[in-house]
């Protein structure tokens, strides 16, 4: 299995629409290290994109890339048709950037009229600090804000006017539970206001819940495309878990068929298996009595890790291989 | 991009510790250097000591204040990601140095000011009206080079190399351009050197108005040149700016 077989391209909806963004084999790297290798994506109007991957995938990498804040060494990137510079300056792109500071000395209000107002189509600033819900904060200085009112205002800064993209690096880190959630439902308002959203993190559980496309990045590829179901179905595996009496034979429950990985802690067995039903059949088979019998789907972040660390297992692409 | 003109300057007044010293420094060092000389004639000048340095370290303050203020904290919003963030605006490169530089000027106006008063009240100088004017106005808007210089200088160095190779460029230019002692008591290959230096041009400025002249079209070009190629150079880093710093 190499990294590009498993590449499926189902933008959830919209194929028929220009795209918002386009990456066409673009690679980029930092000097013997390749970042991005050949990357091909697209974007959709309207799609609520998750971008995920373990550090070093090349998230990061992507999004300033695909903003124009790097160039890529070959390949090209098009955000409506035109060049990542041009659409920032049309306003049609609003981003918070992980590495994006902001100006010290001043405050939070001004900072944000500023962003409103070097917007071509910049929003009412009360209407911007409700939205991103720092009008308590207005005339604090930017220097003395927690982390977590930190990205409130960079969220303000990216949605300062009416653009058409999105893209947020680890929007809500740093945000407790409850800011996290009107962080999310802020920006469930701007999907639904026909904006493309795209956005990385590392919280799992965030891709599965408000994303309705999930591109999975691994050593600046894209190793898996689809929705969150079908993610966790690409990765195969479900999982199994039971009750014994007795004495446990684990020989026997490792020869079990389609078993990926086993787990005994005192009477408890935990399977991982990509054919769950050949998996019970065979234990039943076994002639014992399992109790408790549960089997259910991978979440998302176990469906993340078996899918790169299969990767990973997997023999290296040519190129990689020749270095 | 007049509000980020705005807000820069407002974040230049706000900055009281920087205001202060940039303001205070220049008349001191004056009445340190002018303050015992005699009203002789400099050799080879027409200008005594209190006139020669009035127009020498009002320039210097004024240069202080814009070239290490301006590119040190650059060099800083360009680390906190700041200038990153301000990338994915619409704001053009030239906005962006034209708020530095108005920024800059902010707080070089004051600082020209004080020393001009000082000159009077201490040392007794006395000029035309016209005079007073010209110098003044002449000084604020020639540190328009230095403050885009500055710029230049916090986009090409970053993090630990900003202090040393402003400090480099700044003493550079101070001491062959004559602003610490006059030029005509320096070596002919110091003063080859410096008729072509932005800070020779600088106090040629004030100093033709302060002999009664004019100030030479020669002077007024040079510095023309060097504001075109600091500003533009500014400008162009600024958009090309694509290392994270």
């Amino acid at each position: 299995m190499t990294t590009t077989a498993t590449t499926t391209a189902t933008p959830a909806q919209g194929a028929d629409r220009a795209p918002v963004v386009s990456f066409r084999q673009v690679s980029k790297s930092y000097g013997a290290v390749r970042a991005v290798a050949d990357l091909d994506l697209e974007l959709y109007p309207g799609e609520t994109v998750a971008l995920l991957g373990p550090n070093g995938a090349g998230k990061s990498s992507t999004l300033d890339l695909l903003l124009g804040l790097r160039g890529a060494d070959s390949g090209s990137v098009t955000l409506f048709g035109t060049t990542p510079q041009r659409a920032i300056e049309q306003g049609r792109v609003g981003a918070m950037l992980q590495s994006g500071g902001l100006m010290e000395g001043v405050k939070v209000k001004e900072l944000v009229r500023l962003a409103r107002d070097l917007h071509p189509r910049g929003y009412p600033l009360d209407q911007i600090m409700a939205t991103a819900g720092i009008t308590d904060i207005a005339d604090r200085m930017v220097d003395k804000l927690s982390g977590g009112q930190e990205q409130r205002v960079r969220f303000a800064l990216a949605t300062a006017g009416a653009g058409d993209l999105i893209v947020l690096d680890e929007p809500t880190t740093g945000m407790d539970v409850s800011a996290r959630q009107t962080f999310w439902g802020a920006m469930r308002r701007q999907a639904q206001e026909g904006r493309t959203v795209l956005f990385a993190t590392h919280y799992l559980e965030e891709a599965d819940e408000i994303a309705d496309r999930v591109i999975v990045l691994h050593r600046g590829r894209v190793l898996a495309d689809g929705t969150a179901a079908e993610i966790k179905a690409r990765a195969g595996a479900r999982r199994v878990a039971f009750e014994l009496d007795g004495p446990i034979d684990r020989e026997a429950l490792h020869a079990l068929p389609s078993l990926t990985s086993l787990e005994v802690s005192g009477r408890t067995v935990r399977i991982q298996s990509h054919d769950a039903d050949a998996t019970v059949h065979a234990l039943y088979g076994l002639g014992l009595y399992p109790h408790h019998l549960e089997v259910s789907g991978l979440g998302l972040e176990q469906a993340f890790i078996a899918l790169t660390t299969a990767s990973d297992a997997a023999p290296a692409t040519a190129e990689e291989a020749a270095r | 991009m007049t509000t980020l003109i705005k807000l820069e300057i407002i974040r230049a007044l706000r900055n009281k510790k920087f205001m202060f010293f940039s303001v205070i420094y220049p008349p001191a060092l004056y009445l340190l250097i002018a303050g015992g000389a005699d009203s002789k004639p400099i050799p080879g000048m027409k200008l005594d000591m209190a006139l020669y340095f009035m127009v020498s370290m009002a320039a210097f303050g004024a240069m202080t204040a814009v070239l290490l203020g301006n590119s040190e904290r650059i060099a800083k919003e360009r680390e906190k990601g700041w200038v990153r963030q301000l990338r994915l605006t619409a704001l053009p490169g030239r906005g962006y140095v034209a708020a530095k530089m108005a920024a800059a000027a902010t707080v070089s106006l004051p600082s020209i000011l004080l020393v001009m008063i000082v000159a009077a009240a201490v040392k007794g100088v006395r000029l035309e009206a016209w005079q007073w004017f010209a110098i003044a106005a002449g000084t604020w808007l020639g540190s328009f080079v230095f403050a885009a210089l500055g710029v230049a200088i916090g986009y090409l160095a970053t993090g630990d190399a900003v202090r040393p190779i402003s400090m480099l460029v700044y003493f550079g230019l101070a001491f062959l351009g004559g602003l610490w002692m006059p030029l005509t008591i320096l070596p002919q290959w110091v003063q080859n050197i410096a008729e072509w230096l932005p800070t020779h041009a600088y106090t040629a400025l004030g100093t033709a108005v302060e002999a009664g002249e004019a100030p030479h079209v020669k002077d007024m070009a040079i510095l023309a040149g060097y504001l075109l190629v600091f500003a533009g150079g500014a400008a162009w880093l600024y958009r090309k700016d694509t290392r994270k710093a």
